[in-house]
């Protein structure tokens, strides 16, 4: 199955832009489907972005970020090369990671 | 008898400072239940906060769209020139689980940032930003077209 995460990386003047995106349906519990049957929750949980196994970034999330939800940061001394780990967990415990090199 | 009694006590001496070194993180940073709450906004937020003074500033930039087309999706850029941001709670007012995504930075990030969050219907995000102890906040209105189920 293809990995739910993309990440991009840019250096930039100032900084290394870092672009994520993580494919999941992110359902609060509220909605139904077309039979009026409530789908149940299920969205992430927790996102975590390490650089060079250094947690630099975690990210509490509720069910109320987008479907698909896509961050952009920017790390202040970033070198190309560096590995950046993105991992997430979702509300019924399934989850996944990817990690990317800084270009 | 004692001997035994003495080693077991070195591993546990030990053994205690090497597992926190491997596992700090895992322990501070739980998602809380009761933080996602679906709920309303007002007590929500002043429990979340309880006994903390917020400081509103315009120092926390936030960009939102105006008028949002589509609820769903709405995306919402956060920064900040100020140092020491040690990172952005996202709140969207009207919605049903009003706390949207608690964000934690290192030192080695800026405090600047993108995502997408759903809005139910017309109202203000709301973004507070840890500084060291203190609390900065920051709002913005947004109209929603089209927001309702699906959405928050």
């Amino acid at each position: 199955m293809a990995s739910s995460i993309k990440i991009r990386s840019q250096q930039l003047d100032d900084y290394t832009e870092i672009k994520v995106l993580l494919s999941h349906p992110m359902e609060n519990g509220r909605n139904r489907d077309v039979n009026g049957i409530l789908i149940p929750a299920h969205f992430i949980q927790e996102m975590i972005i390490e650089l060079n196994n250094k947690t630099i970034i975690t990210a509490d999330l509720g069910g109320s970020v987008s479907k698909n939800p896509f961050f952009t940061f920017q790390l202040k001394n970033g070198n190309s090369g560096q590995t950046l780990t993105v991992r997430w967990i979702d509300n019924l415990g399934q989850s996944d990671s990817a990690e990317h090199i800084l270009e | 008898m004692h001997r035994r009694r003495f080693l077991s006590h070195c591993i546990q001496l030990i053994a205690a400072p090497v597992i926190a070194l491997f596992y700090p993180k895992q322990a501070t940073s739980a998602w809380l239940a009761s933080h996602f709450a679906t709920t309303e906004f007002s007590p929500q937020f002043q429990q979340l906060y309880a006994g903390l003074s917020i400081t509103d500033t315009t120092d926390i930039e936030i960009s939102l769209p105006d008028i949002a087309e589509n609820g769903a999706v709405v995306p919402i850029s956060i920064s900040s020139k100020l140092d020491n941001i040690q990172g952005f709670d996202i709140w969207v007012e009207k919605n049903p689980t009003p706390l949207a995504a608690e964000i934690h930075f290192s030192a080695d990030v800026l405090a600047v940032m993108t995502g997408r969050i759903k809005m139910a219907e017309s109202c203000q995000v709301i973004v507070i930003a840890h500084q060291n102890q203190g609390l900065l906040r920051n709002q913005k209105w947004v109209n929603v077209m089209q927001g309702g189920c699906g959405t928050g």
